[in-house]
């Protein structure tokens, strides 16, 4: 039976042609980008002006009741570039991100070569193991430290004794900032390795294998292959990873806080801390954002140079 | 440049998948010798196991009269030309063709010298300072050449270099490489799965399938005498006619029957072919190249009849389907193209069995689909293998060369 | 079998070599050796806690180590459990972490259909902004955060953690979807909208069920993330009963000493969550940061 023209024309019609209009702007990119934008205006944008303001402001216990902060232009730069424990605390940070970068990537490089020249069983077991280590959150690798490190009953002390190093009986790691650093350097390195073999891995496994096997009949040794091969192509991957280390690092906080006992002193202080310190500690919240402040510019260059090897890495398009 | 031989060589992984089966091959110095054959037949696999880059389950390679099972890549001093070329991404063209001879600590300026010259015979003199990534892929080609060629080894070996590059390219890249082996002289093994390409290059072909080599001989030898149904459906372009057929004897005459057609072998034929005799009262497969398959006007000998299914006009020739009465080889020894049973056949008249027969014909001759036609057959012409064992019947002349004695 | 005939003169003995040669394989032992004591390195410090969670009081406080918890007590996980606010903690921590993560996927599912499905003016530094943004000390803004939040009266209450642990876990996502939304060939939609759907309507009959994957892995990103946040919760969330497990580990700790054995039982109990899933997940997480680097 044959279907009149008219009844077609009868049925669109009907179909309100509005609802089409409108779920086309709704569905355009800015109105898709908007909630997650505000999101992030509000609970980054905001802070992020905010603390910029409030590094020129004086904002103590006072000022916080009122809501209101007082205008100090650069005070709090200068007093804190005046403050020879600013400068300790920012040379201490810097050492301590050097260590702690290096040591990781060494550590975690020569981990992903392991993995690849172990068998498949030892490789998986070294796999899970890197895993479960990265999932602990930081708060209990900590506390495990901690208790290895316990004077009376940490393992560390006992080993140490045992291996005729030392009399490390009783000994209280936290005494001497060396020591203690080195035992945070430790929980740090050891969190932070797993990201770094794991990765490294999987950038040795796209490394083609003809590249290599050609590099083998070219006369190269095994050093050799990895120093002129595999490294210059792992490159992009090493400038990310060492970027993100050094801004991960650079911003320890959880592991002094917690390893102390949430009562640092002062030789312990990184930049993360001594801001948190001087903010909520002493309430002076201006002198904090301050410190927070020069933390975020030195992050904003290395966060540049993270930024950079993504796009040149075709990321961003 | 040096000797190579494959003694008793065999590749098995993980116990029971065999990728090389007994392989006996002797190369001789200066000798081009392609290893050709379909995927998964082991090829590639040999090729790795002469670069060092495979280990050997069984057997002997020896390089030069060294046995070399031992030896890591970098001692055999072969150089190889990959698929993908694997060039060195971050360094220069210079880099990568100085990179050998900087291992192996040839002194800088004899680097520099070797290194000109090279690039200045294959046309890359002005390229030096570039990265691959910014060369064409011919040119990324000629580097992977060079590379190889500028560290004087004692032997190429090439893995499908040429199967990354657009047809005419690769036409042109196959006339230079083998001229530069003439030039160089240098014992070279070449892995292909194209057959044109083996032809064209190899002073020797060796045809391997399932691990196993089937045959190894001159390109003409190999194409006049294959040694097996699979080597005669492999070799060749379009591929040889294969089909089944009987013999029978009558009044000391031999009839060779095939479908609803038969026709009579002249006695020489016997005569040069003792070994057909044994098949008397048998079926057999037999098989005619396409450009022995004529039109059959103005021929007095054996005849077949059948109907033109496609014809295809490739400008010098027409190369024509014909559909006619046989019985097809179902077997898996073959390549896919030769002897399958037609499609759906545009005829009338039903055949209960039927076979695609492809002849190359005259370019001049008015051929339509649906048409019948008569095609000549010179029994002179015909290779006869064992239907079981699938190997040649060879005649008195014509016996398949051995793999250890050199063309 | 082949048709060549065995080779010609040169004697061979019948060299057969199995396997690969002996001085490889000590190779590869000495390798596994070295690959199994870095397992026993990074390893023990959580087969340390774990045991001494089950570890009876003696056996913990020892002067010399008890390498086995023999006799294995569940007294330290009773200890844990039963202390004060334990169930309201591990409540408060999962409804932040549900909350966050149904939220930032909704958000940034969105986000992200904005970024790999359409030109528009400014895409480009968007991108940058979400690849930066992730690289903001959030230490660092503690401060302004609990200041703003506290003027919002947000101090102290579950909502103002929630909006603050979107601020790491949206960029990640948005990152990662829309990786994966690009990877999802356009033809697909294509066909849809060919066959009567508007594009949005593509986006969620057809992209959003093939991103399931990226869905299921930046979940688990923001629940990891959201589970395991210390200072945020720890400056924001002052009453015990509003605080996350996090913040509950710390308790453990007095002016009369640390409770290990419970201590070790609740750090146990609180990473295992985060452990379960991560195994589910681990290498789909990973490489968002990195991802194609390697440009060969």
């Amino acid at each position: 039976m044959a279907v009149a023209e008219s009844d077609f024309s009868l049925a669109s019609r009907r179909r309100p042609r509005w609802s089409r209009h409108r779920v086309a702007s709704a569905a355009s990119p800015y109105g898709l980008l908007a909630p997650a934008l505000v999101v992030l205006g509000v609970v980054l944008g905001y802070p992020l002006y905010l603390i910029a303001r409030l590094s020129f402001e004086k904002y103590g216990l006072f000022e916080l009741i009122r809501h209101k902060g007082r205008w100090i232009g650069l005070d709090n730069y200068t007093a804190i570039i005046h403050d020879s424990q600013f400068w300790h605390v920012l040379l201490r940070t810097v050492g301590f991100t050097a260590v702690n970068v290096s040591l990781t990537m060494v550590l975690g490089t020569a981990i992903a070569l392991l993995l690849v020249r172990v068998s498949t069983v030892v490789r998986y077991m070294l796999t899970a193991a890197l895993v479960f280590v990265w999932a602990t959150p930081v708060v209990v690798a900590v506390d495990v430290w901690r208790w290895l490190v316990d004077p009376q009953f940490g393992l560390a002390n006992w080993l140490l004794t045992k291996l005729h190093v030392g009399n490390f009986v009783h000994h209280d790691w936290f005494v001497n900032p060396w020591s203690g650093f080195g035992v945070i350097t430790a929980v740090v390195v050891w969190g932070a390795i797993p990201f770094v073999a794991i990765t490294v891995f999987a950038g040795l496994s796209q490394v083609p294998a003809e590249l290599i096997e050609a590099a083998q009949i070219d006369g190269a040794r095994a050093w050799n292959v990895f120093r002129e091969v595999t490294l210059p192509l792992l490159k992009p991957i090493f400038v990310i990873l060492v970027s993100l280390s050094i801004i991960w690092d650079f911003q320890v906080f959880n592991q002094i806080w917690i390893m102390l006992d949430q009562r640092p002193s002062a030789d312990y202080y990184l930049m993360s801390v001594y801001s948190f310190v001087e903010s909520f500690r002493i309430s002076e919240y201006g002198l904090g954002s301050a410190i927070a402040v020069v933390m975020v510019l030195i992050m904003f260059g290395f966060t540049f140079v993270y930024v950079r090897q993504m796009v040149k890495a075709g990321e961003v398009r | 440049m040096a000797e190579i031989q494959f003694v008793h060589v065999s590749k098995v992984y993980g116990g029971d998948v065999t990728a090389v089966r007994d392989l006996n091959l002797q190369i001789a110095e200066g000798e081009f010798v392609v290893l050709v054959g379909p995927s998964g037949c082991g090829k590639t696999t040999a090729l790795r196991m002469l670069a060092g880059l495979e280990e050997i389950t069984a057997g002997e390679i020896r390089i030069a009269d060294r046995v070399v099972n031992d030896l890591p890549p970098r001692e055999r001093d072969i150089a190889m030309v990959f698929q993908n070329y694997a060039l060195y991404p971050h360094k220069s063209v210079y880099e990568n063709l100085a990179f050998g001879l900087r291992m192996r600590k040839v002194p800088r300026d004899e680097q520099r010298r070797r290194v000109e010259e090279i690039a200045r015979v294959l046309g890359l003199g002005d390229m030096l300072n570039r990265r691959p990534a910014q060369l064409s892929g011919g040119q990324r080609q000629r580097v992977a050449m060079g590379r190889a060629i500028v560290r004087e080894p004692k032997a190429f070996l090439m893995d499908e270099p040429l199967s990354n590059l657009d047809a005419k390219l690769r036409v042109q890249m196959r006339a230079e490489i083998a001229r530069i082996q003439q030039a160089l002289k240098v014992t070279t093994v070449y892995v292909t799965h194209d057959q044109v390409e083996a032809m064209t290059m190899g002073d020797r072909v060796a045809v391997m399938r399932d691990g196993e080599l089937q045959q190894v001989d001159t390109p003409q030898r190999l194409y006049d005498a294959p040694a097996n149904l699979f080597v005669a459906s492999f070799v060749g372009s379009p591929p040889m006619n294969l089909f089944e057929a009987s013999v029978r004897r009558d009044n000391g005459r031999l009839l060779c029957k095939v479908g609803d057609s038969e026709f009579e072998l002249p006695a020489d034929l016997e005569a040069g072919r003792p070994a057909l005799g044994a098949y008397v009262g048998r079926s057999l497969a037999i098989g005619i190249r396409p450009e022995d398959v004529r039109e059959a006007s103005g021929w007095d000998g054996a005849r077949l009849r059948g109907r033109i299914l496609l014809v295809e006009s490739l400008g010098s020739e027409q190369l024509v389907h014909i559909e006619f009465a046989a019985a097809p080889l179902e077997r898996s020894d073959l390549v896919d193209t030769a002897a399958q049973p037609p499609g759906p056949s545009l005829g009338v008249g039903e055949l209960e069995q039927a076979v695609t027969l492809l002849g190359r014909f005259d370019r001049h001759l008015l051929l339509t689909p649906g048409e019948a036609v008569e095609v000549a057959i010179d029994p002179r012409l015909l290779h006869f293998f064992d239907l079981e064992t699938g190997l040649a019947i060879p005649s008195a002349v014509d016996t398949p060369v051995p793999a250890g004695v050199a063309g | 079998m082949s048709s060549a005939t065995p080779i010609a003169p040169t004697p061979v003995a019948a060299v057969v070599r199995q396997g690969p040669s002996a001085r490889r394989r000590l190779g590869l032992l000495g390798w596994n050796a070295a690959g199994i004591a870095v397992f026993v390195v990074m390893v023990f410090p959580v087969y340390w806690m774990v045991s001494t969670a089950f570890k009876t009081g003696p056996n913990i406080f020892s002067y010399s180590p008890k390498w086995l918890p023999v006799p294995a007590t569940l007294a330290n996980f009773g200890d844990a459990i039963h202390r004060q606010y334990f169930w309201q903690n591990v409540r408060n921590s999962l409804i932040v972490v549900g909350v966050v993560v149904v939220l930032s996927l909704t958000l940034a599912f969105l986000a992200a259909l904005a970024l790999a499905k359409f030109k528009f003016y400014g895409r480009r530094a968007f991108i940058v902004l979400i690849i930066a943004v992730q690289m903001v000390p959030l230490n660092a803004l503690i401060i302004p955060l609990y200041i703003t939040l506290s003027r919002a009266h947000q101090v102290n209450k579950l909502s103002g953690v929630i909006i603050t642990y979107m601020t790491f876990v949206l960029p990640f996502t948005i990152w990662t979807l829309r990786g994966f939304i690009l990877g999802v060939p356009r033809e697909l939609e294509e066909a849809a909208m060919v066959d009567g759907t508007t594009r949005f309507g593509a986006f969620v009959r057809v992209l959003l069920p093939l991103v399931a994957p990226g869905l299921v892995a930046t979940s688990i990103f923001a629940f990891i993330q959201a589970w395991n946040e210390y200072i945020m919760a720890y400056v924001l969330l002052s009453s015990p009963e509003k605080q996350t497990l996090t913040v509950w580990l710390a308790s453990f700790t007095t002016n009369r000493g640390t409770a290990w054995g419970p201590l070790m039982a609740g750090a146990t109990l609180t990473a295992l969550p985060v452990v379960g899933f991560f195994l589910l997940v681990q290498r789909r997480i990973a490489f968002g940061l990195t991802a194609g680097a390697v440009r060969g």
